[in-house]
Formats: structure tokens, sequence, C-alpha cells
């Protein structure tokens, strides 16, 4: 660039940076609206005892969160929602991948495999919780009757204690298979076939040497983003819980949504749920910088 | 042009007297699926009846829970109803933090109160100390629902169902022994402590001591209680069941017996269908001498605070817990009457219930009833959620009595204002 170019320059730079903030100016606006001030909201608000439709409050510090720590309900709250959430992404995970591999693999009603799968994503969660209920019924759903055909004992899925947080992942896992199927689909159609005829060439026959070595390093990316979206939708259960189980049997399927919704509205002690909120939320921060982090780190093929 | 203008005015000279008159009053309720044909037949007829009352509907909440949520939160704004439905174990949710009209000193100036069917026990329902929270529109009890089909088939007459827990243990059994699935009894112990108080009520016994300083369930009243539900399992063969899956199982004729609110009654005649013969009668007490029964449902509630309209608002509540808004709840759900006049009048229920004997059962028990207790404090809704925690382990029979016993006593003690 010359030298008499660069004061216009300047005054370009300048205006071109107003314009770059008006152009930003909507989605800052509805981030500090949407976002930052609610967040804000709720961290001043979990310093209080407030209870809805109470005026009399207090400021308690960090009273709420010294609760919480020794808080029981908050503490299986937890560990349930860590276990659904280490069952239901692994398993859905590994059927997404399955069923976008055999969906793409195959040459007949593809689209319907694919539609079929997908269903599950797109409907109401809350009518198809019904379904499952009865499905799931211990006497007369049809789950323990086949179970009982083939000579197994009857399941008692969402009523017993033990086993109330398994059934819930079942559902879970139903839900979430076809939604990692989608984005496996998209990311196995972006692999160059050029790719899996030099592999077998060089002697990968089988079609797990090519699996192993073309299609899994390639869907690494994709892999991971799946993963991470999977956890954080796993870690956001409620409706299953809200129509089917209520946290219970005896605080069997307490999640952490459906927790701090029981603490704030059903025991209307906001405070503390706003407390709840706020740990929730640095779990799901935390999930999403690790995703973030490592997607920019990683190496991409193709 | 000039004569339309003219016109026009003309007719808004006519119509301001009456617009001026016109008090408009915004009524809310919970549970649509339940309550909305009932309201709009008793908004309609309230309005044709005073013409000088214009009635709308906010729009309605899906439970209590959200029904009460709302309150809360529009207390004191504009937005706020003047009339809301409020479950009865929640009223002193309201009156603990002030919000709503206490309605006595309008009921303390209205001569024709008593005469209209008003009765002390009806008051009580929606009464927290003093304040006179709302008036009781749609009253439950728990009862008892079977399956004569399944009660034939055992050797059982239907006829003749045993009054006591032991007789339907004994029958329970018997019918779980048909196989198929088949279940002897649910109780529908979850979700709340309604049905254990009805255990504990009906053994004569109370939640709290009478200054609601302690425990009083920690007695033998307590212990008989939790022993009966733990007999449901271990002598009756009673499933582990949901709530919904205890209707289901009901409904699909595979449970000969099942225990809940009246309030249920239409929904489950509907979900029978012509699968077999339903009949209902009175819940066995464990102290018949003694024994009381819960109360379910909700109370209207005034929330206005302007003078103007808290005597059209009072009038409306009067018309809705009154014999006409009893006669239309009761058929179209399976609720009690809380008005005397509407059960007794030729005009409103008797007929009913001469020609409808499945809800004679809730109505035979209404002398029994006494409040649903609710819990002082800010722990008032969480101490019940802790009970049926408690309720669930025994059930599971993963505890016993005795220790189930202490835990409720313990968890209910630390939930109590200090």
């Amino acid at each position: 660039m010359s030298e008499a170019a660069k004061s216009p320059s300047i005054a370009f730079d300048a205006m071109r940076e107003r314009a770059a903030w008006w152009l930003v100016a909507p989605s800052v606006v509805l981030i500090v609206v949407l976002l930052v001030i609610p967040t804000l909201a709720i961290i001043g608000l979990s310093l209080t005892d407030l209870d809805l439709g109470n005026p009399d409050w207090n400021f308690i510090g960090v009273q709420n969160y010294v609760d919480l720590a020794s808080d029981r309900t908050f503490r299986i709250s937890i560990r349930n929602t860590a276990l659904y959430v280490a069952i239901v992404t692994p398993v859905s995970v590994t059927l997404g991948l399955g069923a976008a591999i055999l969906i793409e693999a195959g040459t007949e009603l593809r689209g319907f495999f694919r539609s079929a799968y997908f269903l599950p994503v797109v409907s109401l969660i809350v009518a198809m919780a019904t379904v499952w209920q009865y499905l799931m019924h211990p006497t007369i759903g049809p789950i323990n009757l086949l179970l009982n055909l083939v000579g197994l004992p009857s399941v008692n899925f969402l009523g017993s204690s033990d086993v109330v947080i398994y059934g819930l992942a079942i559902i879970g896992i139903w839900q979430a298979t076809g939604f990692a199927m989608v984005l496996f689909l998209a990311g196995l159609s972006a692999i160059d076939p050029q790719l899996y005829q030099a592999a077998e060439i060089d002697g990968a026959k089988s079609w797990w040497d090519r699996f192993w070595l073309v299609t899994w390093p390639i869907l690494a990316p994709t892999t991971l983003f799946v993963t991470t979206l999977t956890m954080i939708n796993a870690v956001k259960v409620f409706e299953t819980v809200t129509t089917l189980t209520q946290g219970g049997p005896s605080k069997s399927s307490e999640v952490l949504l459906w927790t701090i919704y029981e603490e704030g509205f059903i025991y209307l002690h906001l405070g503390s749920a706003s407390a709840m909120a706020v740990v929730f939320i640095a779990v799901l921060l935390v999930l999403i910088i690790i995703q973030t982090r490592t997607l920019d780190k990683r190496v991409h093929y193709g | 042009m000039r004569y339309m203008l003219g016109m026009i005015t003309g007719l808004a000279l006519i119509a301001s007297p009456a617009l001026a008159d016109t008090t408009e009053i915004t009524v809310h309720y919970p549970m649509p699926g339940f309550f909305k044909d009932v309201m709009d037949k008793i908004a309609t007829e309230y309005m044709h009846q005073h013409p000088d009352v214009k009635i709308t509907f906010a729009s309605p909440s899906a439970t209590y829970e959200d029904g009460l949520q709302l309150m809360l939160r529009e207390a004191g704004s504009p937005e706020m109803p003047d009339v809301s439905f409020i479950g009865l174990n929640r009223l002193r949710v309201l009156a603990e933090r002030n919000i709503g009209v206490d309605l006595k000193p309008l009921i303390d100036k209205d001569s024709n109160f008593k005469s209209e069917g008003f009765s002390e026990t009806l008051l009580q329902l929606a009464r927290v100390h003093d304040r006179q929270v709302g008036l009781a529109f749609a009253a439950s009890d728990p009862i008892f629902y079977y399956n004569a089909d399944l009660v034939r088939k055992v050797g059982g007459d239907p006829d003749h169902m045993p009054t006591t827990w032991e007789g339907v243990f004994e029958l329970a059994a018997k019918i779980q022994a048909l196989g198929d699935g088949t279940a002897g009894m649910s109780y529908r112990w979850m979700g709340d402590d309604w049905m254990f108080s009805a255990l504990l009520f009906g053994n004569g016994g109370s939640m709290l001591t009478a200054d609601e300083k302690k425990v009083a369930f920690d007695g033998p009243e307590g212990l008989a209680a939790l022993k009966t539900l733990d007999n449901m399992v271990k002598i009756g063969k009673m499933p582990n069941l949901s709530s919904d899956a205890m209707v289901q199982s009901f409904t699909a004729g595979k449970t000969g017996m099942f225990f809940w609110t009246t309030g249920a009654l239409r929904s489950i005649i509907k979900g029978v269908g012509d699968k077999f013969e339903l009949r209902t009668t009175k819940i066995p007490l464990l102290n018949p001498e003694k024994g009381h029964l819960p109360t379910g449902g909700n109370a209207a509630v005034m929330f206005t605070t302007n003078p103007a309209k808290q005597q059209a608002v009072y009038e409306f509540l009067k018309f809705a817990a009154g014999p006409f808004g009893e006669s239309v709840v009761v058929p179209g759900t399976g609720y009690v009457p809380t008005n005397e006049n509407a059960a007794k009048d030729e005009k409103y229920l008797k007929t009913f219930y001469d020609q409808n004997p499945l809800f004679r059962a809730g109505r035979d028990q209404i002398p029994l009833m006494v409040p649903w207790y609710s819990f002082p404090g800010n722990n008032g809704v969480k101490v019940t959620q802790t009970m049926v925690d408690d309720l669930g382990q025994l059930v599971e029979q993963k505890i016993t009595p005795e220790e189930a016993q202490k835990a409720m006593a313990q968890d209910v003690s630390k939930l109590l204002p200090r």
C-alpha cells in the first residue's frame, strides 16, 4: 500500500469498525437482554432467601450455596443426572453412528429409515412419554409381556426406585439416537468415496478396516460434536421426569432440572432454586468450553 | 353522512349508562380438562342472572401448582385476576403471605348466608386460623372403587364389600392369586400426603399437635396407619405402580380394588367403559368411631382489592359455590357438593344421586370430612414431599413401618418453623 493511501485508509477503517458494530448490534442486544441480564438476575436472586409471593426477603450472601453442599436431594439429583448422562450419551452416539452407517450403506428405503429414526427428535416428548408409560407398564405393558414371553421376569421400569433411572434412560436413548444419526449422516456424506477405494487398494479389505482407518478418523470432529451435544441434551432431561415420575419414587429419579423446578415452583423457594440454577449453568458452560477448546485443536481431515 | 353520525352519537348515548354500570370480573381456574365446561356453564348462567356483570376468563393453568404460582407472581399487579380457584392444601400459602381477600367481613355482613346452604363445615374447609381464605367450591374425599366382576370371580359379594382393611387385604390376596398380572388392590399413596392423611385421620390421628409445634403422628395412631400401608404390600400384594399406572391398570380391568379420590370418578367411569362392572363404596376406617377423612379439591378465592368490584366478586363466589354451581360441578367430575341446599334440593342434585349410585360413596362420607391439613411456614409445601419419599421407601419394602415413622417424624420436624 502506498504512502498516499494511508490516511484515507484510517478513516475507512474507523467507518468499517462503526459499521461492524451496527451490524452486530441486534445480536449483541439480544444476547444481553435474553442471556446476560437473566443470568445476572439469577445470580443476584441466588444470594437472597426470596420466596415466591413473600414480600420479606433478605440478602444472605452465599448461604444458599453452603446449604446446597449439604442438601441431600441436590446430591442425589447430581448423581442421578450423571448416571443418566453416562448411559444415554455413549449408547445413543453408538447407535446413532451405527444407524447412519447402515442407512448410508444401504440402497433401498433410505428415506424411510432416515425419517423413522429422526421421528422421535421432532415428536412432542410429553405426548410420547405417555406412550412409553403404557409400553413400560409393569403388568399390562407390551414390553413386559414380551419379556414374560421369553421367560424373563417383569421389570417395573418407572415404578421401582432401583431401575427408574434406567427406564428413563431408555426413553432418553430413543430420543437422542435419531439426532445423533442425522448429524453422522451429514458427516458421512462428506467423506470422499475415493478414500475408500484407495484404502482398499492399500489392503484394507474388510469393512472393519475401512471403518477404522477411514470413516472413524474423518468422522472424529463430528463424533466429538455429536457427543457433547448429546451430553448437553441429556443433562437437560426434564420432560420425561415431569410427565412420568416427578422425581420419584423416593427421589430415585430426581434430576437437576426437575429439582430446580420443584424447589422454585412447587416449594416456592426462589433463592435456593436460583443457586441450583447457577450451578447447573456452570456445569453446562464447562461442557461447552471443553467442546469448543477440543474442536479448535482438532486436526481436520478431508 | 350527517345522519349516520347522529345515529352513532345517539347509540353511544343510549349505551353509555349501561356500560358504566357493567362490572367486569376476571376469573382464573386450574385444570381446564376438569373444569372448563363447568366454568363456562357457571359463568353463562351467572351473566344471564346478572346482566350488569361481565365475566372474562384468564387463560387457565394446567395444575393447582401452576395456578398458585401465577397468583403469587401477579399479586398486586394490574394483570392479577379477580377470582381464582386454589387447591385446598395451598390456601395456607396465600394466608401466610397475606395475598387474597379475607371473606370474613363480607360474610358477617351477609344475613342470607346460612339460609343459602353455606354451613360451618363448608367454611372451615377454606379457613386458616381466623381468616376465611375462600369458599370451598369442589370438594372430594377418598373412596373405594372396585371391579365387581373380579370380586365375584373369587367368591366375594359385590353388595357387601369388606368394611375393614383386614377384610380388604384378604380379598385382595385372593384376586391377586387369579394370576395373569391381576393385582388385588392399589392405594394411591404418592403425589402428596392426602391418601396417607386418609389412613392417619381415619385412625383419629393428626399431623401435628394442636399448637403446630411438634409432630403428632409419631404415636400409635400414626404407626397403625403406616402398618396398614405396609400390609397393603405384604398381605394385600399391592404392586408398586406409579399413579398413572394404577389408574391404567384398574380401568383395564387388571386391579380388583382401587382407593383414590371421588373427584376422579367421572374420568374413571369413562376409562372403564363397558369393560367390567364398576362399583364404589365407602373407604374403610381404622377407627370407625373417631376416624375422619381429608378433603381435597379447591376453593374460590377473591383477589381483587377494588372495593367497587368486591361485592360483585363476592356474589359470584357464592353463586359458584352455591346450589347452581355445585349442581354443575358434581355430575361433571365426581366431586361432592359443599353446599347443603345443593345436595338436598330436588331441583339440583337429589334426582342425580337417585339415578347415579356410583356418586353416592363420596356423598355418604361428607359427615366425616375434615380439612386437608397444610403445614405452617416456608417449608409447608416441601414437608409433604419428604413424607411421600419416606412412604415410598416403605411401599418398596426397604424400611419397616417403625423406621418409616421415625424418618418421617425427623424429616418433618426439621422443616417446621423454628
